[in-house]
């Protein structure tokens, strides 16, 4: 659905993205994430054929965004960041101005207004001014504009930003739902919703792609897909010489326990199970253990390993 | 027929602000007075030779108004997209540049001819409440609408231009201004009592009071039609442009 070879964009000299290349499956929920200004936003411009790209070649369904910007453009949605609306127009008329606007066949117009109020549950504000609506309103209002001229592929910049808890909750679920007609590509601060909703992960950094993969995948690369946290009562200097002569142990960390307690987190080599190998060691020494449990790494670990220098 | 959706939804947004109804109604209560003003002074029998349309035209007043009312249309059509972030939204949709601005460019100009509609109510008042009712000349009345709706698509066009060129209303609705002061004050030059035949041509060929004068006598000139469509394309063009090189520079 998304094809981006080689891609840069450079703004008055700044280089924003720095050759990136990836790809979007159809029928894939794609989460973009990145810290502020790692180039997510002139990404998603580019794709949806808003900016020029500097350089390098991106197709979108089968056509090139610069030479066929109109054919990308009648096959997408696009959500940009903080939703710019018409504030003066009431929401159906937003929408059917939209939906004519995306060549929505005339006679199919109405159905799909009805369609994208109820899907977004907006149907008790369309007639309201846009410009009177809580930013939660207009932020459903902006999707149902995306959707309303049901495109293969959604493009949401940061669809869930500066929304309550539960409304977080109610775009998160109707974004998977989503996900089962379109293709969707999406950027997000909310690691816990990539986690939820999203197939894959791309990780931007400064401008250039740092991972591409699972959400359960990237937690596995960071230093072995978590910890293992025991609590045992031996001297740290042991617990640590010991357990770091095993093979497949990469750091460990100790912190006092109370009297002569000791708490360990013990972080293994990228995809290995550590902890059948430190209940040996616990066994050969005869330490009294009283907690042996694995941590899982979050993606939020990930994020910040990924993209910190 | 994208640029007709855009071409809607322009003109129906003047009505849904409240700028255009102030617009309308100061335009309205100053050709009124105007309108009233010459009318008695044609009674005085202080212009007898001329025709109420063609002392209409000439009056500093109409002028006036013109170059304000123009830019007040034109100053949001693209600065507010750009404020609002709005144009991301637009430009996303399958459009092409040309549909934008040609349908800003006609919301714009209708709205400006809606503006002129109380002229119409005050010309017909003319006929109903005086006695005997002057005489009515359709051509002359014929051709000075077209010649507002030239110039009129000119000027639009021009505030077009500038709007696309900035995010700020104030600013865009400035440098309109400037641009047809200077393009209206390039016919003032025509006073001036030593310039050669050569200039003196020039500046009649560019000279709108000269084109409406001309106009409200009845007399027909290609060249004045020649310079406001050509004119009127420059400027759209370079609006289209400066929409374009917006997105190239991101």
């Amino acid at each position: 659905m998304i094809e981006v070879d080689n891609f840069s964009k450079t703004y008055a000299g700044f280089r924003a993205v720095q050759g990136i290349s990836f790809h979007v499956n159809k029928g894939e929920i794609v989460g973009f994430l990145g810290p502020n200004g790692a180039g997510k936003s002139t990404t998603m411009k580019v794709l949806a054929g808003y900016l020029p790209p500097t350089d390098g070649r991106i197709q979108v369904g089968g056509y090139d965004v610069v030479t066929d910007s109109l054919e990308v453009r009648k096959r997408i949605g696009y959500m940009p960041e903080n939703v710019p609306l018409y504030t003066d127009m009431r929401v159906h008329e937003f929408l059917r101005f939209r939906a004519e606007l995306k060549k929505v066949p005339r006679r199919k117009i109405k159905e799909r207004v009805a369609y994208v109020l109820e899907r977004a549950s907006i149907t008790d504000v369309q007639n309201k001014i846009i410009g009177t609506l809580s930013k939660g309103y207009r932020q459903r209002v902006g999707l149902a504009d995306a959707m309303v001229n049901d495109p293969q592929l959604l493009i949401l910049d940061e669809p869930t930003i500066g929304l309550d808890p539960n409304q977080i909750r109610a775009v998160r679920d109707l974004i998977k739902d989503l996900g089962r007609d379109h293709t969707i590509l999406l950027s997000t601060h909310i690691l816990s919703e990539v986690e939820l909703t999203c197939n894959r992960v791309l990780v931007i950094n400064r401008g250039k792609i740092e991972a591409s993969d699972t959400p359960a995948n990237l937690t596995r690369l960071v230093r072995g897909g978590g910890s293992v946290l025991i609590e045992v009562k031996a001297p740290a200097a042991d617990v640590i010489s010991k357990i770091e002569a095993l093979p497949q142990i990469d750091d460990v960390e100790v912190v006092p326990g109370e009297g002569d307690w000791t708490i360990a987190k013990v972080f293994g080599k990228p995809g290995a199970d550590i902890r059948e190998d430190i209940f040996g060691v616990v066994r050969q020494n005869n330490w009294p253990l009283r907690e042996l449990s694995r941590v899982k790494a979050t993606l939020e670990e990930a994020f910040v390993e990924l993209t910190q220098e | 027929m994208a640029w007709w959706t855009l071409f809607k939804r322009e003109l129906s947004s003047y009505f849904h602000s409240g700028v255009a109804y102030v617009v309308l109604f100061g335009s309205a209560l100053a050709q009124g007075i105007q309108f009233l003003f010459i009318a008695s002074m044609v009674m005085q029998n202080h212009y007898t030779q001329s025709s109420v349309m063609q002392v209409f035209f000439v009056w500093p007043l109409f002028w006036l108004l013109l170059l304000v009312q123009i830019p007040l249309i034109t100053m949001r059509v693209f600065s507010e997209e750009l404020k609002l972030g709005t144009i991301e939204m637009l430009l996303t949709a399958p459009v092409t540049d040309w549909d934008v601005v040609i349908a800003k460019f006609l919301g714009a100009l209708v709205f400006f001819l809606v503006l002129w509609l109380p002229i119409t109510l005050d010309l017909v008042a003319l006929q109903l409440f005086s006695s005997p009712p002057p005489p009515v000349y359709w051509s002359q009345i014929g051709l000075t609408a077209l010649t507002i709706l030239l110039l009129g698509s000119f000027y639009v066009s021009i505030g077009v231009f500038t709007s696309a060129l900035t995010r700020n209303q104030i600013i865009a609705a400035v440098l309109c201004f400037a641009f047809l002061f200077f393009t209206f004050g390039v016919s003032l030059l025509h006073f001036m009592q030593n310039l050669n035949d050569s200039v003196q041509a020039m500046i009649s060929y560019v000279s709108s009071p000269e084109h409406l004068s001309n106009a409200g006598l009845g007399i027909f000139d290609s060249r004045p039609l020649v310079y406001y469509v050509t004119a009127t394309l420059l400027m759209l063009y370079l609006a289209k442009s400066v929409v374009q090189s917006r997105r190239l520079k991101g």
